[in-house]
């Protein structure tokens, strides 16, 4: 049995993919609209968000909606799949089938 | 800016809780406004096509003017069009769709113009072609419903939503049921069951946002 992975196997992480992974492919999430479903404060959520960006598993796209900076996130194919990869390791863990 | 707890997992079983637990909040945070718009659309076509069955449904002891069963359809149609698109824009707020998501959507978007313009001419086809009127106010109704419930049923394969799937099979029901008996009646059976599958899932899905029970998203 392999370790699971590390980046996703802390609970702010997991939860943060575990939301991000809801989307489908392709979309994203604002900032401010992810830590209002999450329910993080600011300089936690981007603490853990830059170990996943760090990763590889999270896209951040950085915008302006009129002079507003906006900041978008979504999982990428990599972070997607280590995810998924994440959660069969769990299962089977637990006695499922992954 | 972290705390311990946020770093330390917990055993694979608490994990993989905390990963479903996790999924299922935001499909119910995002999906809070969702029961105001079923409820809307509940009471347009409770009153809407009950108003337009009063025309004829209760004569002759009582017949509500057609002129004004007409307004109070449309004018409920328009409100419910209007409160759908601010809580829908609402719901969606923060999120930013993919090429291909907005593909899916515009391409859904117009297959809902094209169906409802084409029952439009069709009807007005067969009315040019002698269609009587008892009966065009059968063929109107049941397929504007039919084609909904049909609508309804897509996006839930589009989007892997089970309650727009339920909804639309049962609004799908609730069309050939209608379809089934004569003027006047498809406008009761239409307000009183299309409305309450409307009402129905707009409690269901109320409950399920407050946490009661689980519903599969896809």
């Amino acid at each position: 049995m392999s370790e699971l992975d590390p980046v996703i196997h802390a609970q702010a992480r997991l939860r943060i993919t575990s939301a991000l992974a809801t989307l489908d492919l392709g979309d994203s999430i604002a900032f401010p609209r992810l830590q209002e479903l999450l329910d993080m404060t600011a300089g936690n959520l981007s603490t853990h968000l830059r170990k996943l960006e760090d990763a590889g598993y999270v896209d951040v796209a950085k915008t302006h909606q009129g002079r507003t900076p906006v900041t978008y996130l979504a999982l990428s194919k990599r972070g997607r799949r280590a995810f998924e990869d994440y959660m069969d390791q769990l299962r089977s863990l637990l006695g499922g089938t992954a | 800016m972290t705390s311990a707890s946020d770093d330390a997992p917990l055993d694979p079983a608490g994990m993989l809780e905390l990963l479903e637990r996790q999924q299922s909040d935001v499909h119910r945070r995002t999906a809070k406004l969702i029961p105001w718009i079923l409820f809307a659309w509940g009471v347009t076509w409770l009153v809407g096509y009950g108003a337009l069955w009063l025309v004829d449904g209760l004569g002759p002891a009582f017949s509500l003017p057609l002129g004004v069963a007409v307004a109070v359809f449309v004018g409920l149609m328009a409100v419910s069009v209007a409160l759908s698109a601010v809580l829908g824009g609402l719901s969606g707020r923060g999120m930013k769709a993919s090429k291909q998501s907005n593909f899916t959507g515009a391409v859904f978007g117009c297959t809902c113009s094209v169906a409802f313009l084409a029952i439009y001419v069709v009807g007005a086809q067969l009315s040019a072609l002698g269609m009587p009127a008892e009966v065009a106010n059968v063929y109107f109704p049941v397929m504007y419903t039919l084609i909904i419930g049909i609508l309804y049923l897509v996006a839930g394969a589009i989007w892997r939503a089970v309650p727009s799937v339920v909804l639309g099979g049962l609004l799908a029901a609730v069309a050939l049921a209608a379809g089934f008996s004569a003027y006047p009646t498809p406008y009761l059976v239409i307000a009183v069951a299309g409305g309450g599958v409307f009402l129905a899932g707009g409690l269901v899905i109320a409950l399920w946002v407050r946490g009661r029970f689980g519903i599969p998203q896809r």
